[in-house]
This record gives structure tokens, C-alpha cells and sequence, in this order.
């Protein structure tokens, strides 16, 4: 049986007569069926805070002097470092291709008279806009722009 | 003559007289091959246990009187075929509400909600009779008209997991119909409706887990329209910042 939820889940504000058992959770949450892709999105936040704090860390070593940004380099070529970079590009990956997927029938039916175009449309706009920002940063990071 | 097979339906139970906590009760079901779960449910009710509870009507998904979780999914029992279903079937009250009696639940905390976001045309004038009917067009019903399919069977309610844990959330259905609403060339009470919709507990409490569109029968898609539904309270919140009197 599932878990209970909060114990005015649904509850309406002036009770009824008849004693109610208390409202559960649904079965399926939080690992099974579809709720496993929701939690998994929620989950990559975790990853986003540990890549902000390695950041943080990555700025003040470079604020700190060349010694101190030699040793941060060299711990960040360190294996685990690099797992820990793949995972959250797949969590960035994850929650795009999640966002994207989710975004157009998010979108009202008319601003003014205006009418939001058709979803492959905006899909392929936020695809695209995706690529071409990451080739732009490519570009940039690897000295092809501003070297 | 139909094929038969018989399939062990585990049924949650609870009698508020008697019970402390529901409790699980099995039956041995003859299930013919073009029966649905609600099929299933009746016979209990009508051959094995005239005790069991449960609430039905239309047979034809439309009157969404039928809701139960079944193998943890909330779903409408008279759509739902038998043989899509394994050996071992179990049927429980809807998820996140609370349980009057077996698989009956408790509706008018769903009632409450609605009323909230006021689901009927809100004029700033009532037309006249005389002036005749109000004309609206093929597009501009196509707005709206997905929005409008709702049964209020609470499959979306079951399913999402903020109002399982959020008792203010307005919910699915609630919000979308409110969108609905929002949508026909027919209203003038968006406004209102967005003032409603930027309160506490109402559409940006929603966190697009998107399950209430996965388990709703009658592709209302609410996860959309609650969506939708945060654009256009944004959109009002911006015009009482910038423009005189709200842009009216």
C-alpha cells in the first residue's frame, strides 16, 4: 500500500460526517511508471549545486594565484572529476531534451493576435538555438573566437 | 460464446464503521475477453459481495463517475480492457483522496476547489436578449475546446504528485477548466481569473510533472492549460505593473 499523503490532501474545509481513511500517495511515486523521469529531472538539481560549488571553487584558485590554479587544473583532470563532468552534461542533456519536449503546448494559444507557431517549429527553434550556442562556446573556449 | 478467464482481483476495503485502516479483500473473477475492469467490479458487487463499494454510471466514459487506481494507475474502470490487465489485478480508491467507504472517495474538496476559479462565462455586461446570441467562431471554439472535455473523473488528481503534498494547489481539472474559460471569446473575466491563478497554492505550485495529462481518458492534456495558464497570469501581473489601470 502506498504512503500517506498530507492529511488534508483534497480534504474539504468542513469535514463530512462519515469517518474517512486518510488519503495515500500515488502508487507509483516516486520510482515507478513515468514518475521516474519527473524525480530523475528533479534529482539533476543535486548535480547542478556539486558543478556550481566546483565553480566557485575554480574561481577562487584563479583569484588566489597561478600556483593555486595550477594545483585546481591538475585535480580536475583527475578521473573522477571527469565522471563527475560527464554525469552533468547527461543531467543537462537530460532536462533540455525534458524542457524541450514539454515547451510547446506550454505555449497559449495567441499573444494578441499573434499565434505562437506550430510545435516542430519552435522544437527545431530550440534545437537549434542549443547547437549553434554550443559551437559559439566551442569556438570560444577552444581560442577559434577572440584567440 | 465469449472466452473465459478468471483473474484474482485484490480489492481495497474499508468500512468506516467497522475498520481502522483499509484493508485488502480478494475475488476470483470469470472475466470474459471483452469485459473492462468496471465489468469485473459489478459481477463482484452483483455474484460475490453485495458489500463493495463503488461508484459507476455511463459505462462510456463520459460521465468519469468510475476512477479507481488500478495496479497503481489511476484509471477510468469502463475503459479499460480486462485483457491488457495481468493474472493478478488490484483495484484501490484514488490516490491522494481521501476514502469514504472501499473505493468510493471523498469529492467535495475537489468541489471546493472548483468553484475557486469560477468555471462559467463572466460577463462585465450581460447582453440582452433582444441583442441576440453570442457568435463565436470554428477557430475561436478551437481555442478552448480540448479544455472543455473534462469529466471530472480526478484521474489528474490521483496522479499528481503536488496535490499530494500541497492541500492549498488548486489542481488539474480545477485550473484547466479555469483556462477554458480564459480562452472563450465569450468571457471577460480572465482578469479575475488570473488574480485567482496567481495566489498561493494555485498554477505556479505546479511543477509540469505532467502525469495528469499521461493518465487523463479524455486527452485534456490539464498539464498544458495550467502551463498556459502561468503565461497569461504573468502576462496580467506585467500589465498592472506597467500599464495605467492594468492596460483596461
Amino acid at each position: 500500500m502506498a504512503r500517506d499523503a498530507h492529511p488534508q490532501a483534497m480534504q474539504p474545509h468542513e469535514p463530512g460526517r462519515t469517518r474517512t481513511a486518510p488519503p495515500k500517495m500515488p502508487a507509483q511515486f516516486p520510482f515507478a511508471g513515468n514518475y521516474r523521469s519527473y524525480i530523475l529531472f528533479d534529482a539533476t538539481g543535486l548535480v547542478y549545486l556539486l558543478a556550481g560549488l566546483v565553480a566557485l571553487r575554480v574561481v577562487w584558485a584563479l583569484g588566489t594565484g597561478p600556483e593555486a590554479w595550477a594545483r585546481v587544473q591538475a585535480q580536475l583532470s583527475h578521473p573522477l572529476y571527469v565522471l563527475f563532468h560527464l554525469v552533468a552534461l547527461a543531467a543537462v542533456c537530460f532536462v533540455a531534451v525534458r524542457f524541450f519536449r514539454l515547451f510547446p503546448k506550454a505555449q497559449p494559444p495567441r499573444i494578441g493576435p499573434a499565434k505562437p507557431p506550430p510545435a516542430p517549429v519552435i522544437l527545431a527553434g530550440l534545437y537549434g538555438a542549443w547547437i549553434g550556442l554550443t559551437l559559439l562556446l566551442v569556438a570560444i573556449l577552444s581560442g577559434g573566437l577572440f584567440g | 460464446m465469449s472466452e473465459v478467464k478468471t483473474r484474482k482481483f485484490v480489492v481495497q476495503r474499508f468500512d468506516p464503521d467497522v475498520d481502522q485502516a483499509p484493508r485488502e479483500q480478494s475475488y476470483e473473477v470469470p472475466c470474459q475477453r471483452n469485459w473492462k475492469v468496471l465489468d469485473a467490479i459489478n459481477f463482484i458487487k452483483d455474484e460475490l459481495d453485495g458489500t463493495l463499494s463503488h461508484r459507476w454510471s455511463c459505462r462510456m466514459a463520459v460521465c468519469g463517475s468510475c476512477g479507481m487506481n488500478v495496479d497503481g494507475v489511476p484509471t477510468l474502470t469502463c475503459k479499460k480492457p480486462v485483457d491488457e490487465l495481468p493474472d493478478v489485478v488490484t483495484v484501490e480508491p484514488l490516490s491522494n483522496f481521501p476514502v469514504v467507504r472501499d473505493l468510493v472517495v471523498e469529492l467535495e474538496g475537489f468541489m471546493e476547489k472548483l468553484t475557486k476559479v469560477k468555471p462559467f462565462i463572466l460577463r462585465a455586461k450581460e447582453r440582452a436578449v433582444e441583442e441576440g446570441t453570442h457568435r463565436q467562431s470554428p477557430e475561436e471554439l478551437e481555442e478552448f475546446k480540448q479544455f472543455s472535455l473534462c469529466i471530472n473523473c480526478m484521474l489528474c488528481y490521483a496522479a499528481c504528485p503536488v496535490v499530494a503534498n500541497e492541500p492549498e494547489f488548486l489542481g488539474p481539472a480545477a485550473i484547466a477548466l479555469g483556462h477554458r474559460y480564459n480562452l472563450d471569446s465569450r468571457d471577460e473575466g480572465a482578469a479575475e481569473r488570473n488574480e485567482i491563478f496567481r495566489g498561493e497554492g494555485t498554477v505556479f505550485s505546479c511543477s509540469y510533472a505532467n502525469e495528469c495529462s499521461e493518465v487523463c481518458p479524455k486527452h485534456v492534456d490539464p498539464a498544458a492549460a495550467i502551463n498556459q495558464a502561468k503565461f497569461g497570469a504573468v502576462i496580467d501581473w506585467a500589465k498592472h505593473l506597467v500599464l495605467p489601470r492594468g492596460g483596461k
